[in-house]
């Protein structure tokens, strides 16, 4: 037997004995929360030892996500999409108080919609390009005037307001320094030399603190993650906080 | 020196695992003070709250992968207003928020003896990114037409008479992803000019900080340690603050491990040169 | 090549274009336009959910009916499908054609088995950023240091431990995220709304059309 085989004998071993102990001292139940609680702790160890290296626990436990996830979803889109809103409205089920025209203005989607799920043939697929003609068009035509709104004009006039002589204004007039010279460095179309060279160095030491604080920031994301499945396994599992 | 820098990893995850789960077994404290960004949403809903029959939109935009950061903060924003008299409306804009969104308003209502129907709505998801947010903005009951229970919008008294985004007093997204950015602020805060705040993970926080500064956002609540912020403000500290203690020392063990590593590649870099 | 190709252009260019003046036009007529439009969008988002399981399901069945390495997870993954779908149609006794049971076992499945896995998934990040944190964050030059400071400074200062050890930490904290941050950021920010700005008109106009997939057929 390999080291690993043995490992892996010993963690399935010690889990046993530990759920064991836990059902023993009153801590955990024949319950469906306690079988829930000691399946999402199996789980949670399993993917974990993907840590020492891969193996067939992780394996095991990745491909019941994976399953269980994709059915999830389909619960969801089902009754709050699908069924509630295109099949009980077409068809005028129960207390809908759908008007004719809008159950006629239903069935355009609902015609797109099974459009794109000729893409699942190789012979009719091309049927779904005209529903996705339609995504990408009405989302392009929704975007361009919102985010010139929104972001351009917006982003612009919150950068060029009035400079005071205190505090405040200093910060306005370096965030007015940072954001110009940011666009500078992004601005490929000119030689980054001389003055262009230097105010795109000015805006590579802005982007450089702004990844440092994002990267900090992401490490701080996921050890919360990590703080919250800890506290799981010692809390809710083991029962030792 | 080399092999400093060339440790195993698996010596490097141990001590975060065990600087994250010590702490969570000993029972100690930082002072936690309240940021910016976290007191503006907290004084937002304040406002709310001394305004005549209240009502604010929850958005849950977040999954199960992030529960552990988004979760401590939508139960802090449910107990604030629902301590308040904030009746709510909940929707999801994310397929696997519905569950967790669940959860939570069950748990929050029952602690606060709150009524479905009355004091608080759940309308479930609806796909579409950010189309929804358009729909809402023209017709709220044509974008949630039922609850998740399948009752008609207008036939549920804290929804019958909202008509669009502009009746609620304010909306508040709780995000995992970019659906602050680039959903709310320009598919509805720009052309609908309604009141918003929002909650996201720390990934997603720096981000955000120019749209504070234009007040396309009035406030935000950054990842776990924001939570416990939030927590901190409306007195009743709960899993975000207690994670506080964890977060601190096992930030202080990668810093210590960020400054050890470049202290050994300095000095190996001295000895090569020499 | 006109309905493969010249319509989907056609309809884009026309939907596009739709799109973009009707929210010019205060009217209501134009506002119920956009109204109908946005709807249409999130029913075609939920039809395109179809599109994803039918991926997933096709990969994992091939990889079962060629025994490719690792099939017998493939078996694994629509096992748990088809336990988790028995479990939305069975919906508490209450059948497929009833709100979704807020318990039961498509509940006690998405709680102990999502919930926990997804997050135990993402959690596990923290390990190899971590790693990745000791081996590669190095202040080779001083760009690189800006960052790693900023790094450090934030790492310290936006955790509760940062305000116990000196003020001086939350404080610079602020002032990093709301003032070079923010500036980095906005800059950003203008250059991705032009490039998206940009695509649209594209796509709109019909140069671009990588949407429409490959091949003429």
């Amino acid at each position: 037997m390999t080291r690993d085989s043995m490992l892996f004998l010993g963690f399935i071993g010690i889990f046993v004995i530990l759920n064991a102990i836990l059902l023993v001292g009153g801590y955990l139940d024949m319950s469906w929360t306690s079988l829930g609680v000691i399946t999402a702790a199996g789980l949670t160890v399993s993917l974990y030892s993907f840590l020492y290296r891969d193996n067939p626990l992780f394996k095991l436990a990745e491909h019941i996500f994976v399953g269980v996830a994709a059915a999830y979803i389909f619960g969801i889109y089902w009754y709050q999409s699908l069924y509630g809103e295109v099949v009980v409205r077409i068809f005028g089920i129960g207390d809908d108080p759908a008007t004719m025209t809008q159950r006629l203005l239903l069935l355009v989607p609902s015609v797109l919609g099974l459009l794109i799920l000729t893409r699942m043939s190789v012979k009719i697929g091309w049927l779904s390009r005209i529903s996705f003609a339609f995504v990408v068009g009405v989302g392009a035509g929704f975007t361009i005037p919102r985010y010139i709104s929104a972001f351009l004009l917006s982003q612009i006039e919150a950068t060029i307001r009035p400079i005071t002589m205190d505090v405040d204004g200093l910060n306005l007039l370096l965030i007015l320094i940072g954001v110009v010279s940011v666009l500078v460095y992004f601005f490929f179309s000119v030689e980054h030399r001389g003055v262009v060279g230097g105010i795109s160095k000015v805006g590579i030491w802005f982007l450089m603190i702004s990844f440092g604080a994002s990267f900090g920031y992401t490490i701080m994301a996921r050890l919360s993650l990590l703080i919250g499945r800890i506290r799981f396994l010692l809390d809710d599992w083991l029962h030792v906080m | 020196m080399e092999r400093l820098l060339n440790i195993d990893r698996r010596i490097i995850f141990a001590f975060v695992f065990v600087g994250v789960a010590v702490p969570l077994l000993i029972d100690f404290s930082f002072p936690i003070k309240p940021t910016e960004p976290v007191q503006r949403v907290y004084d937002e809903f304040e406002r709310v709250a001394s305004e005549d029959d209240p009502v604010v939109l929850l958005a849950f935009s977040y999954g199960a992968s992030t529960v552990p950061e988004m979760q401590p903060m939508s139960l802090a924003i449910l107990r604030h207003a629902f301590s308040r008299d904030i009746k709510v409306v909940a929707i999801c804009l994310w397929p696997e928020a519905p569950g967790l969104a669940q959860a939570a308003l069950d748990q929050v209502a029952g602690e606060y003896g709150k009524e479905y129907g009355t004091d608080y709505a759940f309308l479930g998801y609806k796909p579409g990114l950010w189309a929804p947010i358009i729909n809402m903005g023209q017709d709220f009951h044509d974008a949630w037409p039922r609850d998740t229970q399948g009752t008609l919008v207008g036939d549920i008294p804290v929804t019958a008479n909202i008509r669009n985004l502009n009746d609620f007093n304010l909306v508040f997204d709780f995000a995992a992803g970019d659906s602050i950015e680039f959903w709310w602020i320009p598919f509805g805060v720009e052309k609908y000019k309604f009141a918003f705040s929002g909650g996201c993970t720390a990934v997603m926080a720096p981000d955000l900080y120019p749209f504070l500064q234009s007040n396309q956002l009035r406030g935000m609540i950054g990842g776990l340690a924001g939570a416990a912020e939030y927590e901190k403000l409306v007195e009743i500290p709960g899993s975000a603050t207690a994670g506080m203690r964890a977060q601190s020392i096992a930030h202080l063990i990668i810093v210590a491990f960020i400054l050890i590593g470049n202290a050994a590649y300095f000095a190996s870099r001295r000895r090569g040169a020499a | 090549m006109f309905l493969t190709r010249t319509l989907p252009t056609l309809l884009a260019f026309a939907f596009g274009a739709v799109a973009v003046l009707i929210y010019y036009i205060p009217h209501g007529v134009a506002q119920e336009i956009e109204r109908e439009l946005s709807l249409w969008l999130r029913i075609l988002y939920a039809f395109a959910y179809f599109l994803g399981l039918y991926s997933i399901l096709n990969l994992h069945w091939t990889r079962i009916q060629r025994r490719q390495g690792g099939w017998a997870y493939s078996g694994v993954a629509i096992a748990s499908f088809l336990v988790m779908f028995l479990f939305v149609v069975y919906n508490d006794g209450a059948g497929p054609f009833a709100p979704q049971a807020s318990a039961g076992g498509y509940q006690w499945m998405f709680t102990y088995i999502h919930v926990a896995c997804s997050s135990t998934m993402f959690s596990m990040l923290a390990f190899y950023i971590a790693s990745a944190a000791y081996r590669t964050f190095r202040a080779r030059s001083s760009d690189a240091a800006i960052l790693l400071v900023a790094a450090i400074i934030l790492m310290v200062g936006r955790v509760p431990i940062g305000h116990a050890i000196s003020d001086f930490f939350p404080e610079a904290v602020a002032w990093l995220m709301e003032v070079p941050n923010l500036a980095a950021k906005r800059g950003i920010i203008l250059g991705v709304s032009l490039g998206a700005i940009a695509t649209s008109l594209r796509i709109i106009f019909g140069i671009e059309r990588s949407y429409l997939g490959g091949g003429d057929e």
